[in-house]
């Protein structure tokens, strides 16, 4: 299909989203920044920053990465935001006004939320998941690796694997109303959420949320840290693993945790050379099993390095890479330069909080789970009565774990809502999940530190009673 | 890394209302010991991605830089609706001409 | 502190970790015939080689245990080689005398085909020579590839590249 960027005709594929389909034709910059006017090209590929904002069809402040590409449309780029229209070019609303009263209201559809829709729906429950995006299934989209863990646990399937086939059940269960391409902005008094999608204005009640909101690139400062060409290393991987569009040609891999290893193996297979892994620290970030996995294709990881600086005309063209010190102070004569056209970020994820926030969720900082997140009790409600979170909304870890605390959170959430055989029978299963969880999962000194992150937040109900008392919920589902 | 590089070249905190390095070092030499009025005084996170990408960035520098911790920093931190940017014709009432 | 253990720096694991761990099949095994070499040193809440495994040679009593091989069970089948989500496992004959053969995972395309020379990595990354192709299998998406590798470069080769 044909769509035009400031006049040229771009083709694209179906299916595929406006700054996939523009970064794919070879255009790095999708906009000028606000007062520095410096170009920007994508970042984060999943809605959580600005990067990719355009005008659409004379629309501005688009988010392209969540915008699928129809046949004729036109895309220009803008600068900074878009000004205020004068009052009588107003288009008003027309979109209905639509009130929807439901059991469960799901915000985000990764595997917290999938999993936990699925495990409420065999409960009898109604849920409406909403997600942002034009399908279902959160970055597990595009994790193509083999997961861990145990046959029912989904391990060994690789992650895109366990979205289709969650997809598949929700899509098929009548007990689910999903709201794509739709974003819960607020919620209000009355326990009332704002949820805006393409074809109405939603106002949905819930008697119990999920908040599985997820996660967003941790940013770096180094010199031209916003060149095009440096991007979210999960947004490498959406541009690779879920359009199959080929990122660069040469590549730089900041952070060597996990998905920095990860996204270093999906490179090299999507045929980009991986010049190094840089990482900061004296260890390498993620398991053994991942950095081998890229070791043994010649791929370096330099402990003790951080970038420094990046350059290029538009776009990354080179990268200045130095040793640090014991206190991570960059050694003067150690750097180094690499020919590069992309710059990964991996270094560390940031759980996404705002919605449980926004609704008053009482928080604590966490640097093992990757920043503020709000303070839970062992089936994951906070202190916003009914308000549940799961995943790295929760607190950053892995996928595995996001579908086993969705799972816990429905099933508590369940206790409350169903007749008392069912419920009792749900509270026997949450029991026994969380003692899985914690007691058998969570046992691996691999996961220590998410561990010790978790328990930092987790407290007893008395305790969250407590804080109930204290801090005031502005808001209460139910 | 601090400021001996951002003399170098520009490095961004927040990519939506283009807050560098620079501008955040000199309003804490400037005196701004708190985190809440430096969002205010630089418009960290009011920008469409809400802070998505600066506040952490944001938050670890200051805390560096003032010797408090991540804790104490962020103690204030509150977040408003709309937590993501919406359409402002989705809640503009009027009277079509 | 406790000090970092070698591979966690290296992102390469020693023949002399793998055998303090028991995860080295002993002298008299790899005499015999192909067995299994799982390079999984660390603990990952992770057990898909346990049932997959079709002489029930591998066991573990947790979930977040290290694989334990029953050497006399384990046929070097290649089953474990396939499904292994971290692609740690690795399948070694060093039995025959004039040459070593391994099987890999391997994820990459174009796929090896069997007859086709190819490049032995070690795992460094370091080219160590060329091997012959004598077996690909594929499950989900995994190819197992077994090479013919120069005698005594078994217990070296752990990936191979394809040129082409």
């Amino acid at each position: 299909m044909t769509f035009y960027y400031e006049g040229q005709p771009v083709e694209a594929y179906e299916g595929e989203s406006v700054a996939v389909a523009l970064y794919a034709a070879g255009f790095d910059s999708l906009s000028w920044s606000s007062s520095l006017v410096r170009p920007r090209g994508l970042f984060c590929m999943i809605g959580k920053c600005s990067s990719c904002f355009m005008i659409v069809d004379g629309v501005p402040n688009t988010k392209t990465c969540r915008e699928p590409v129809r046949e004729g449309m036109r895309v220009e780029r803008q600068r900074g935001w878009a000004s205020p229209v004068a009052s009588e070019s107003v288009e008003l609303s027309e979109l209905p006004e639509v009130r929807i009263d439901t059991d469960v209201l799901i915000v985000g559809g990764g595997p917290a939320g999938l999993s936990a829709a699925l495990t409420l729906a065999e409960f009898g429950l109604d849920v409406v998941l909403v997600d942002e995006h034009f399908k279902l299934g959160g970055q597990l989209l595009k994790q193509t690796h083999k997961f861990f863990g145990s046959v029912d646990l989904f391990g060994g399937m690789r992650g895109f694997q366990i979205a289709e086939d969650y997809v598949k059940r929700i899509s098929s269960n009548p007990r689910i109303k999903v709201l794509l391409e739709s974003v819960a902005y607020g919620a209000f008094r009355g326990g009332i959420v704002g949820v805006a999608s393409k074809e109405a204005h939603y106002f949905v009640k819930p008697k119990a949320l999920l908040a599985s909101t997820g996660a967003q690139e941790r940013y770096l400062d180094f010199v031209n840290n916003d060149l095009p060409g440096v991007i979210g290393a999960g947004g490498a991987q959406t541009v690779m693993n879920e359009y199959g569009v080929k990122p660069g040609e040469r590549a730089l891999v900041v952070g060597s945790g996990n998905v920095g290893l990860i996204v270093s193996y999906q490179l090299l297979q999507a045929g980009v050379k991986v010049e190094a892994v840089v990482e900061v620290l004296p260890e390498i970030g993620g398991w053994f099993v991942h950095a081998a996995k890229i070791r043994r294709y010649g791929i370096p990881i330099l402990l003790r390095h951080t970038v420094k600086e990046v350059s290029g005309n538009g776009r990354v063209e080179k990268a200045v890479v130095v040793e640090v010190d014991e206190k991570f102070n960059p050694v003067p004569g150690t750097e180094k330069e690499f020919d590069v056209d992309l710059v990964l970020l991996a270094v560390g994820l940031e759980p996404d909080t705002r919605f449980a926030m926004q609704c008053g969720a009482v928080a604590r900082w966490s640097p093992e789970l990757g920043g503020l997140v709000p303070l839970r009790t062992l089936d994951l409600e906070t202190s916003v009565p009914n308000l549940y979170i799961a995943g790295d909304s929760a607190g950053i870890e892995e996928a595995t774990t996001a579908i086993i605390e969705g799972k816990i959170a429905a099933l508590s959430i369940a206790t409350k809502l169903v007749e008392s055989s069912k419920a009792s029978k749900a509270r026997e299963e949450m029991d026994k999940l969380i003692r899985f969880l914690w007691d058998v999962y969570r046992a691996s000194p691999l996961l220590a530190r998410a561990r010790k992150g978790k328990e930092s937040v987790t407290v007893s109900r008395e305790e969250m009673d407590k804080l109930r008392v204290e801090f005031p919920p502005p808001i209460s589902f139910g | 890394m601090g400021g001996e590089v951002a003399k170098k070249g520009t490095i961004i905190i927040c990519r939506c209302n283009d807050v560098t390095l620079d501008d955040l070092m000199k309003a804490i030499e400037m005196g701004i010991d708190d985190f809440e009025l430096l969002r205010r005084y630089l418009r960290l996170g009011f920008g469409p991605c809400q802070g998505r990408s600066c506040i952490m960035i944001a938050a670890r520098i200051f805390a560096r830089a003032t010797g408090k911790s991540l804790g104490e920093v962020l103690a204030n931190y509150k977040v408003r609706p709309p937590i993501v940017p919406i359409p402002t014709k989705l809640v503009l009432r009027g009277v079509k001409k | 502190m406790a000090a970092v253990q070698g591979f966690r720096k290296t992102g390469v694991v020693g023949l002399e970790d793998l055998s303090a761990l028991g995860l080295l099949p002993p002298e008299w095994r790899l005499r015999k015939g192909p067995v299994v070499v799982l390079e999984c040193p660390e603990m990952i809440p992770c057990n898909i080689c346990v049932p997959y495994c079709p002489t029930k040679a591998i066991t573990m009593e947790r979930l977040i245990d290290l694989p334990k091989v029953n050497w006399d069970k384990c046929t070097g089948c290649g089953v474990c080689v396939a499904v292994c989500p971290g692609l740690a496992a690795f399948v070694v004959d060093l039995s025959k005398e004039d040459a070593d053969y391994v099987t890999v995972p391997h994820e990459f395309l174009p796929a090896p085909k069997v007859g086709e020379e190819v490049v032995l990595l070690n795992k460094h990354g370091e080219r160590v020579g060329k091997g012959v192709v004598t077996r690909v299998w594929e499950r989900n998406k995994t190819y197992v590839v077994t090479v013919k590798t120069p005698k005594g470069l078994g217990m070296e080769v752990r990936a191979i590249w394809v040129e082409r």
